[in-house]
């Protein structure tokens, strides 16, 4: 396990390498959440890439700029320079496992980043997982709007201190211009065209799911595995439950 | 805004298991007498920390001159668990003891300051009192025993609540509930199993004389090092600022502690006010207290 920074000196990221095994050709990038998703799935992401290098892959984890442990706010952040960092992480670990092609496995919002990144790479990404990806961008900004109401509502007192906070969500900040992005999403456009094989994992049935599956055609496939959220948090622990089933599968789809 | 500060990756240790980030000034150099912030996990969720509070402050504080170091304790965020199977108060203070002697080897910091939320804070309370090196903390949200006054506020503030009598009216009191439930359940159980569950170990809890004991005991010796301490209260967790104070009434803190208030924040200071504030507090808090010190250490 190596912890490490890469990228260039404007827009540093974090990253974190697991190795897999000597003669290993297998290579994944782990594309995360955002937000208070990011830090409630961070353990079940870590949980994958272990089992992802006990397989005998090359795992790099890494944070979006303006996020986690990566240089940069989130006033600088936009969706097209998430893109562009799974991008550079993909060089990073061709770079650093000496593989030619990689597999991308997203959760939630980092799922419809790795779609669209795959759909402009088809010669480098050999396999691409959603794992409970964003399907559609208003009804994912709607979910956490509503989470993010309820969570006011349980506690005591209304926690806005001096200052407005309605450009933040679920405690991170959400620029109007990031906002603008994400209502924009739509990830049956993304996997339209898409050659590349690509597992969608469903663990949380939404509405826009019958939709992505009217969308879209072979080499999408589907898969549903009713578990616990791994982006939300387990009441009073501060982060999710690690769906170690849904973990054991994609880990075996990419194998 | 210029970045005055720099970020480096790093694994401490005598395993290299405990993955930290630090964030240096720019202008730091080696002879800089400053201490360097440790900031320490809260709870499980990583170094991060909640709504990236941690991230923030590690930069705040490099802004002002100040080294700063996050890191995961075994088994939580990115470290390794521990070889060893310790308790976690156990683990937990000897991965602090860990990742000190790695960032004094490696980065020649002789002073700590100790920074935590929640459980973070306790862990910094407690470690701090063992440690010579460490010459100040800050306390986000510690865990202190309830006082009477906390008891008073809690329920008086239910008793003039219209909906608590209507659902006492309606027999959906709560605590009556509770006791409810309790003695159907040990009904239920029958008197065998109902001895088994008395059997099993039971977790300590704040309210547990012992704890308070142990707590005081804690606090106790930081008093007898005469260290600097920053605590921070939240209206989520508490009913006023004075709950430090009254939770150890035979303890005499005196100029030594900083008890602040945010009333309207919650536990992990959520809100864009609450998370500046907190965090300018925080600033503004080492650098007058490490200046002072540094006056008198002359």
């Amino acid at each position: 396990m190596t912890p490490f920074y890469f990228g260039t000196s404007s827009r540093r990221l974090f990253g974190l390498y697991t190795p897999g095994s000597a003669r290993a050709s297998r290579a994944v990038v782990l594309c995360p959440p955002w937000g208070q998703e990011y830090l409630r799935a961070h353990r079940s992401i870590r949980h994958l890439g272990n089992l992802l290098s006990r397989a005998g892959i090359h795992v790099l984890r890494f944070d979006y700029f303006g996020t986690g442990d990566s240089a940069g706010e989130m006033a600088d952040a936009d969706l097209k320079g998430w893109q562009n960092d799974i991008g550079t992480a993909i060089e990073e670990l061709k770079d650093t496992a000496g593989v030619t092609r990689v597999a991308l496995v997203g959760l939630r919002l980092g799922g419809t980043l790795a779609a669209r990144v795959a759909a402009g790479r088809k010669a480098e990404v050999e396999k691409l997982v959603l794992w409970d990806p964003v399907v559609n961008g208003d009804e994912y900004l709607t979910e956490m709007r509503k989470l993010d109401a309820e969570i006011a509502e349980t506690l005591a007192m209304r926690t806005t201190g001096p200052g407005d906070d309605s450009d933040r969500l679920l405690g991170f900040d959400l620029p109007e211009r990031m906002r603008k992005e994400i209502e924009t999403v739509d990830l049956v456009s993304s996997l339209k065209a898409a050659s590349t094989p690509t597992l969608v994992m469903v663990s949380h049935a939404l509405s826009s799911h019958a939709g992505l599956r009217a969308g879209t055609k072979h080499p999408v496939v589907f898969e549903e595995m009713a578990s616990e959220p791994a982006w939300l948090e387990v009441k009073g622990v501060g982060v999710g439950a690690i769906p170690v089933k849904v973990l054991q599968r994609i880990v075996e789809w990419i194998g | 805004m210029t970045q005055t500060w720099s970020e480096q990756a790093l694994l401490l240790g005598p395993r290299k298991s405990l993955v930290g980030v630090i964030t240096k000034p720019t202008a730091a150099s080696a002879e800089d007498a400053r201490p360097m912030i440790v900031i320490l996990n809260s709870g499980i969720v990583h170094r991060v920390g909640a709504n990236r509070m941690t991230v923030q402050l590690a930069r705040a504080l490099a802004d002002a001159g100040y080294t700063t170091a996050r890191f995961d304790l075994s088994g939580i965020g990115d470290s390794e668990p521990r070889t060893e199977a310790l308790p976690p108060l156990d683990a937990a203070l000897a991965d602090i003891r860990e990742a000190l002697d790695s960032l004094e080897t490696a980065r020649k910091a002789r002073r700590f300051v100790l920074v935590g939320l929640c459980s973070g804070a306790n862990h910094a309370a407690i470690y701090a009192g063992s440690d010579d090196r460490v010459i100040g903390s800050v306390l986000l949200e510690p865990a202190i025993p309830p006082s009477l006054l906390h008891h008073v506020h809690h329920y008086g503030r239910k008793a003039v609540r219209l909906e608590s009598w209507l659902r006492a009216l309606r027999g959906e009191n709560a605590l009556v509930e509770r006791l409810k439930k309790k003695i159907a359940a040990r009904i239920q159980a029958g008197a065998g199993e109902a001895a088994s569950q008395l059997d099993e170990p039971r977790q300590p809890h704040i309210t547990d004389p012992e704890v308070k004991t142990f707590l005081e005991n804690a606090y106790g010796r930081l008093i007898a090092r005469g260290l600097p301490l920053l605590v921070v209260l939240t209206g989520e967790s508490w009913y006023y600022r004075e709950s430090f104070l009254d939770a150890f009434p035979r303890l005499r803190f005196g100029s030594l502690l900083q008890l602040e208030f945010f009333e309207n924040a919650d536990h992990v200071f959520t809100s864009r006010g609450a998370s500046t504030g907190v965090t300018r507090l925080i600033v503004g808090w080492v650098e007058r207290t490490m200046r002072a010190g540094s006056r008198h250490a002359a």
